[in-house]
């Protein structure tokens, strides 16, 4: 099914990217690109340990090294400090909270937590200065793992708290109890979701320069949201935000670890009011994988309650989130979305779910692409594929059984309405592309081959077009999440669009370049679109994360692209003295609509009538000028959504997965360029393959992070990627101007899910159910060895 | 600035065609000096310990991780980073390719991509899908998902054989 709100043009259309010849050349900028007269180099010193307690820290070594020019450590930073650092999601209200610094200021809560910083004439030396700091610790006993955390008499991370327990909440729906009590079958799993995060390949950075004089605080930030950054550098620093500049150049990948607001900015700029220069802090790799947020890691129960034809009428669930040693900005935020969508794309009438957030010496816990949909994913089909796998019905008549039907939109959830969607449609047509492409044929043969294929499923939707501000303020949010954009002509007609929302590789020029392009009706190289700086360009609500991007900067830019193009066409009618309704623009030209050859107007003459030469031809009564700007706070969020299917392979020698053919259906409603929306699905999809089969932060008994270089941390290579093939329908988000949905986090939520299940029908002997994450080679060769033959019965 | 803890040696090469004569500290990484002392910023860090292939460079014509090698080890020899790749505003039919065929997103990874790829493609220059996956094993990029990559490198690849022209929009 395909639905159109605007007609097929530039919008729709694949074409190449505006922002790609500065990146093939080496001429893009980012953040360690950028280079300042007297700019100093820091480097953070960072706790060995998981939890110890700090007595004392001598840095006198370190101020004397020829070329340091500032040490600061945690009291300081406290004293400069108006605030801790902040935490933005606060969900569930009596939430207790860590309110911790930059710098660690009295215990240190897990290995990487930043102690000390030094400022020096560049990193090399910056370097050399940490080695003569001298922290005196007292090392506590490191609380490591979930049940060590919740271990009766555990050590505490917080000595204030009762327990290692920061938050707990139950979000109901329906009776859920009365829906097990009459149900003729429960299933319940137990999940764990291995610690993974989104390591973008540039790592984080920041160069901070504080003008002592006039305290104007200048920041160039590898960041996904500038607006919420500048705001919480205000907060942190006690400075008014007029104060601040928030300069964002190319972001070298974001994944949400860019997202969140972390320490290493504020001590930057700390350095810079302490030295009164510029200084640029680079993290390193290792650095990244102990100080930047980690996330996915959760065990998981859920279960459901279901009639013997496969309808599930209830569903419980409790989602324990193993968080680190104090919150990360977005706090319990993807944990408890993990709660709130566990029921998925199900009409499940009865649900209760629980987060229960628990404080580790682990990194802290943030963002990262797919929040917390893919667990949410995880339990709700793995525990279909096991209902399915109880009653004996092909697990696909069961999530057709139980797909929210197209008339019951909106829907409903526990917490959110859905907008849209044609569900069944969906897997019906992943079904059919399965079949048209012989997958189950290929099993088939392979088996009698003696070789292992199997075939999986998942569906998934995703919550995008984040969201109505005053609703995320209820829910917890404490900043907006609206979106605003402007557009102008210039006076030789050229168009130029500002927005707030940052460019990390999602392609987002050339998306609102085709917006405002084909609702002007100009060419798409007359656009510029211009982005990365809180002095110059609007304001986005939250940042450029929550698959938000496109579908509200897309759509306030339609707006305001509308009313421009209204404007152009009076003063066109003016100029032609026609009748402004019986114009149209094309490919820059004004003129009669179905009068080919007749009188026009080009941009550049509107341009040059309201800038420059105007008497005569602008119309009295309107202004000078061509710009429009427009918010869009939208009634709601919008819910793309779509079905994976894979091919896999099992080497049941080794417990290797290879990956035969990867499809997904999906539906983002109006498409704005199907090449970046393929792209986004495969490297999204790339990353769900990391999470399903190998990714995992690993750590020893002790607390130590055992993944910290590329050689542990196994990030998929295009040898372990196989080929994708996308298949597209489109139902519109009506309450989105031009009918968007974003998309940039589908191919990560529904990855797992699908390989898991294709595991195990590679093995359809064995009584195999697939309950942790990553599936590595040793821990699928563990499953193989010790899982029982499937009862014949 | 120089600091007093250092102490500095000469070292000559040609980066991208230039000659260049410096004064490096002995511990300088080949990448920070490409990257600060030659302008070459898009010589890009992803891990600094030689895995992520972000770094790389043609040394003598052979990829090279400029992050594991020292400037000083360099001496004498022809660099060459992305920027050399273009000729004047002329884009070389591998970054023609990638434009056409949405080979990079966030591009940070690209740089090193490219120049692995013309390595690959000056041994074998008709690289099965196989061949070209396995060309680029050792660079991870965190974006694409590979596909649009290896479609990029297989229409470069006929457009250097000579077999089509190259797409310019």
């Amino acid at each position: 099914m395909t639905q159109h709100q605007v007609p097929p043009g530039l919008i729709g259309a694949r074409v190449r990217r505006k922002e790609d010849p500065r990146l093939l050349t080496g001429r893009a900028q980012f953040v360690d690109d950028v280079v300042l007269p007297g700019m100093l180099e820091a480097a953070v010193l960072r706790s060995p340990h998981p939890h110890a307690r700090i007595l004392g820290i001598d840095v006198r070594a370190a101020l004397e090294l020829p070329g340091v020019f500032a040490v600061l450590t945690g009291e300081d930073v406290r004293a400069a400090c108006a605030t801790p650092q902040p935490v933005v999601w606060r969900m569930i209200p009596d939430q207790r909270m860590t309110d911790q610094y930059a710098l660690a200021v009295d215990k240190v809560r897990y290995v990487g937590q930043a102690v000390a910083v030094v400022a020096a004439v560049d990193r090399y030396v910056a370097e050399d200065a940490l080695g003569l700091i001298d922290v005196e610790y007292e090392v506590l006993e490191p609380v490591v793992t979930l049940d060590d955390a919740l271990a009766e008499g555990a050590p505490l991370l917080y000595d204030n708290w009762p327990d290692n327990v920061s938050c707990r909440q139950t979000i109901p729906k329906g009776d859920a109890a009365a829906a097990f009590a009459e149900a003729d079958v429960v299933v319940t799993e137990t999940l764990t979701y291995g610690r993974q995060m989104g390591t973008p390949l540039e790592t984080r950075g920041a160069v901070m320069s504080w003008d002592p004089f006039t305290d104007q605080l200048e920041g160039w930030m590898s960041t996904q949201s500038p607006n919420l950054t500048r705001d919480l550098l205000g907060e942190v620093l006690g400075l008014p935000v007029d104060h601040i500049r928030v300069r964002t150049p190319h972001v070298g990948g974001g994944f949400g670890n860019k997202f969140d607001f972390y320490g290493e900015e504020v001590l930057a700029a700390l350095l810079s009011k302490r030295t009164g220069r510029p200084v640029k802090v680079i993290e390193d790799r290792l650095e990244s994988f102990v100080a930047n947020a980690h996330s996915r890691e959760q065990r998981i129960e859920v279960s459901v309650a279901a009639k013997s034809d496969g309808t599930i009428i209830g569903m419980r669930g409790t989602v324990w989130a193993v968080l680190g040693g104090q919150l990360a900005t977005v706090g319990i935020g993807p944990c408890w979305l993990s709660m709130a969508l566990m029921a998925g794309p199900y009409d499940i009438p009865h649900v209760e779910a629980t987060v229960v957030g628990v404080v580790t010496n682990r990194s802290p816990y943030g963002s990262y692409r797919g929040w917390g949909q893919p667990k949410a994913n995880f339990a709700h089909e793995r525990i279909i594929d096991k209902l399915a796998h109880e009653l004996g019905m092909p697990a696909n008549e069961v999530r057709r059984r139980n797909l929210i039907a197209p008339e019951k939109f909106p829907y409903p959830s526990q917490v959110f309405f859905y907008d849209s969607g044609n569900y069944a449609e969906c897997l019906d047509m992943a079904e059919q592309a399965v079949a048209d492409r012989g997958w189950a044929k290929r099993r088939d043969a392979a088996a009698e081959e003696g070789r292992s294929l199997g075939i999986g499923y998942s569906f998934h939707i995703e919550i995008s077009a984040l969201g109505p501000s005053k609703i995320m303020n209820q829910a917890g949010l404490q900043h907006s999440s609206f979106d605003e954009e402007v557009v102008r002509i210039d006076s030789a007609g050229g168009v130029t669009v500002r927005t707030g929302l940052s460019a990390m590789g999602q392609g987002i020029e050339t998306a609102l370049a085709q917006v405002a392009a084909q609702t002007l009706g100009v060419p798409l190289d007359t656009v510029k679109v211009l982005h990365g700086d809180t002095e110059t360009n609007p304001f986005t609500g939250y940042g450029t994360g929550a698959s938000r991007g496109a579908a509200l900067g897309g759509g306030a830019l339609l707006r305001a692209s509308s009313r421009l193009r209204d404007k152009v066409l009076r003063i066109a009618a003016h100029m032609l003295e026609a009748d402004a309704e019986d114009l149209e623009i094309t490919d820059g030209v004004v003129a009669v609509k179905g009068a080919p050859g007749g009188p026009s107007v080009t941009m550049r003459q509107i341009g040059d009538a309201a800038y420059r030469r105007l008497d005569g031809k602008l119309p009295d009564g309107e202004d000078p000028t061509l710009e429009e700007r427009d918010v869009l706070d939208p009634d709601n969020v919008a819910f793309s959504y779509g079905t994976t299917a894979v091919l896999a392979e099992v080497d049941r020698e080794t417990g290797r997965v290879e990956l035969l053919d990867y499809l997904l259906v999906h539906d983002c409603g109006t498409v704005i360029n199907p090449m970046i929306v393929d792209g986004q699905i495969h490297g999204g999809a790339t990353q769900g393959i990391g999470g399903a089969l190998f990714e995992e932060i690993v750590y020893s008994p002790e607390g130590q992070p055992l993944t910290t270089t590329f050689m542990d941390y196994l990030i998929p290579t295009a040898s372990e990627i196989p080929t994708f093939e996308t298949l597209h329908m489109t139902t519109t988000a009506d309450h989105i101007p031009g009918g968007f949905k974003g998309m940039g986090e589908a191919g990560t939520i529904g990855a797992a899910s699908a390989i898991t299940a294709a595991v195990e029908d590679a093995l359809p002997e064995l009584d195999l159910r697939l309950t942790r994450l990553p599936v590595t080679p040793p821990r699928l060769l563990d499953a193989l060895t010790t899982a029982t033959p499937k009862d014949p019965s | 600035m120089s600091t007093p803890t250092r102490t500095g040696t000469s070292v000559s090469m040609t980066v991208n065609g230039e000659q260049v004569d410096r004064h490096v500290d002995p511990r300088r990484t080949l990448s920070d000096f490409l990257r600060r002392d030659c302008g070459a910023t898009g010589v890009h860090l992803g891990c600094e310990h030689g895995v992520c292939g972000a770094c790389t460079v043609l040394l003598d014509g052979r990829t090279a991780r400029s992050c594991c090698t020292l400037a000083v080890q360099a001496q004498g020899a022809d660099i060459t980073t992305v920027e050399g790749m273009a000729d004047g505003a002329e884009l070389h039919p591998l970054q023609e390719a990638f434009w056409k065929h949405h080979g990079l997103q966030c591009g940070f990874c690209t740089p090193g991509i490219l120049l692995t790829v013309q390595e690959l493609l000056a041994d074998n220059p008709d690289p099965s899908d196989e061949e070209i996956r396995e060309g680029i094993s050792g660079n991870i990029c965190r974006c694409t998902g590979y596909q649009f990559i290896v479609d990029a490198v297989r229409d470069a690849a006929a457009v250097l054989r000579g077999e089509k022209a190259t797409e310019a929009e």
